[in-house]
């Protein structure tokens, strides 16, 4: 018996948390927030949660969202605290970098709006595998 | 009979270590496992001790529908108890599937498809007077002369 | 969640102090724990798969089957919620046995909580008592359900059974019984100097992580949030005047207490509801119709929600549970055990946040 006893292949059974009627709601929602296909968002989901964040992701995005209006308007428009803290899909320090980017861009005359969008699809682009 | 046949017969009939294990239940037939330890029922009277560690088990009462999670680790769990042993299925899951047996659910039971049961409690749950009463009648006719009959 | 040390131990899923199978992936540093991760998966049964399109009348006893220590919650809230779709009324007979029923349902979760804790940490002198006095309040739930666990009392329009009058002498005189005995035990508690140890400043929750983690039920009012508690919104329970007990430390002591208080709570709101009973009908009617409706109630554990859809035909075409464990053992692995000084207060502080794992995975 000295084989690892405790490790074995999660995916499926992160998948079937996944598609659940709420998970799938989620995850559809997030991903056409960031502009990612929400396969992609559930494979670096699975990749990077542990199974009980996993189940309790609706429960964390409700109250992220309820939470709004503490952080600075820019990045809450980005979803700053959202995205690192409720949903941990970024590091934060490199979510400060996208928000940097993004002031950059309404400092050379994008408006807010788009530049918010554009900051939204450079999340997007960091969880493409 | 050797005397030292009827002495292990005597120590075994008052010493009953038991371990459970929840392959996919509602939690129903847990509750009511812990419950025959409440004084109220008193398990350990009957020199039943349950202690949930496999390494030292006698009877491993299996609860739950058999679910995916458990294909590679109820087996392991059932070769590491030492012999004489004993499963027994606890309430309708474990034996059938109960209300969990349907298209489209992960569940596949039975559970003697994995491991072999020696006896089976239906229930949806069982009271904890029949589980003790199962393990009770079981254990003699398991632990009995077990080492004249093995030869 | 990325790998910071060297050391990972896995507890489970077998463990002697685990009533169910769970796996906590503790990574450490000596004994100091660092991180912490569940893995879940042994349990997964997909009820939620099984109940599509089925009739209402089985997807009840599936409700009652997805947890079966909190069982009459589950018939509750499912129930409740098809009456909202439908608006089905509720004698107020009717509502109130509800109530007797749920709050002696919850009192019997909350004692085997506390005695699967008083286990956990070795106090089995007074796991004992709990779980003798428990046998009591199974006793009563069985004298008028018919039922000890997974009991089906509670139906579109009212509930099954009236409570005679003889059974309501008898709750009368187990309630005196319990509370005396539990305030005992209560006080057992609170003097222990060896439980203080096992259990104060031990896997502390503070607010703001309970927030974040959308902590629930005990563990977050033990953490100084009263607005959790689900029993506010409820009309029955309004009537009642109910005031959720809530303590601000935060650690496993306050949440054992918090659980022990809700004890005497509950002991109190069925003897309300027990004057409060008058003669009259127990069941209204009441035909189910099409619809979609999120509703939320109280379980022992905290905030349970049901999303239902129906349709014409009262089948459900579309449904997702949300249980109080899921959140309750999240802010359990990720905030509390983060920090623990010893790896003996891991499976304590597990159990202290009261998991379910049949609820979490369903």
């Amino acid at each position: 018996m000295s084989r690892y006893l405790y490790e074995k292949d999660l995916v499926a059974m992160k998948y079937a948390i996944l598609i659940s009627t709420r998970h799938d709601r989620l995850v559809r929602e997030i991903a056409g927030d960031l502009g990612i296909s929400h396969q992609n968002l559930r494979r670096y989901m699975i990749e990077r949660f542990d199974m009980i964040l996993m189940e309790n992701l609706p429960a964390r995005y409700e109250a992220g969202k309820a939470e709004t209006g503490n952080d600075a308007p820019l990045a809450d428009a980005l979803g700053r605290v959202l995205y690192t803290r409720y949903i941990p899909l970024l590091e934060r320090e490199r979510m400060n970098a996208i928000l940097g980017q993004v002031r950059e861009m309404i400092e050379n005359g994008t408006p807010q709006e788009e530049a918010v969008s554009r900051g939204k699809r450079l999340i997007g682009e960091e969880l493409r595998p | 009979m050797s005397i030292l046949q009827s002495f292990k017969n005597l120590v075994r009939s008052r010493s009953i270590h038991v371990a459970y294990v929840d392959v996919g239940s509602c939690n129903g037939c847990d509750i009511e496992v812990l419950a025959c330890l409440a004084p109220r029922y008193d398990i350990e009277q009957y020199g039943i001790y349950v202690h949930n560690n496999p390494r030292e088990a006698d009877i491993l009462l299996v609860i739950g529908a058999y679910t995916p999670g458990w294909e590679d680790k109820l087996q392991g769990l059932w070769e590491k108890i030492p012999d004489p042993k004993v499963a027994i299925a606890i309430g309708n899951c474990p034996i059938s599937g109960c209300v969990f047996n349907r298209p489209h659910s992960y569940v596949n039971p039975p559970v003697s498809k994995h491991i072999p049961i020696a006896a089976q409690v239906p229930g949806c749950p069982p009271r904890p007077t029949e589980i003790l009463q199962a393990v009770l009648s079981l254990a003699p006719e398991v632990f009995k002369d077990y080492e004249r009959r093995k030869k | 969640m990325k790998k910071t040390v060297d050391v990972s131990i896995p507890i489970g899923p077998v463990h002697p102090c685990f009533k169910e199978p769970a796996r906590v992936k503790c990574e450490t540093r000596g004994e100091y724990v660092l991180s912490a991760e569940c893995e879940l998966g042994y349990m997964k049964k997909g009820i939620e798969l099984i109940m599509r399109g089925r009739p209402w009348q089985e997807v009840m006893f599936l409700a009652e089957r997805i947890c079966g220590i909190c069982s009459v919650i589950h018939n509750m809230v499912f129930i409740e919620a098809l009456e909202k779709i439908s608006d089905i009324p509720v004698p107020e007979r009717g509502s109130l046995l509800r109530v007797i029923v749920n709050e002696l349902d919850r009192m019997q979760s909350h004692i085997l909580a506390n005695f699967s804790y008083c286990y956990t940490i070795e106090h089995e002198t007074l796991g004992m008592y709990l779980l003798d006095i428990r046998e009591s309040a199974m006793d009563e739930l069985e004298r008028i359900t018919g039922a000890r666990v997974t009991c089906a009392y509670i139906v579109p329009g009212g509930v099954r059974f009236d409570l005679r009058d003889e059974d309501a002498v008898h709750l009368r005189a187990s309630l005196e019984i319990i509370e005396r005995d539990m305030k005992r035990y209560i006080g057992m508690f609170e003097g222990g100097p060896l439980i203080a140890l096992r259990s104060k400043d031990v896997g502390v929750l503070t607010k703001e992580s309970a927030k974040e983690a959308h902590a629930v039920g005990p563990t977050a009012r033990a953490s100084g949030m009263p607005e959790t508690d689900m029993r506010l919104h409820h009309p029955t329970y309004q009537k009642l005047n109910f005031k959720p007990v809530f303590r601000t430390e935060g650690d496993n002591f306050a949440r054992i207490m918090v659980r022990f208080e809700e004890i005497l709570q509950s002991i109190d709101l069925i003897r309300r509801c027990l004057d409060m009973l008058k003669p009259g009908p127990i069941r209204g009617g009441g035909i189910p119709s099409a619809g979609e409706t999120v509703y939320r109630g109280e379980a022992p554990r905290g905030e349970l929600s049901y999303y239902v859809k129906t349709d014409d035909a009262g089948r459900i075409v579309d449904i997702s549970v949300q249980t109080p464990s899921i959140m309750n053992i999240e802010a359990c692995t990720h905030y509390m055990l983060k920090g623990v000084a010893s790896l003996a207060d891991v499976p304590s502080t597990f159990i202290s946040a009261d998991p379910c794992i049949a609820c979490t995975e369903r």
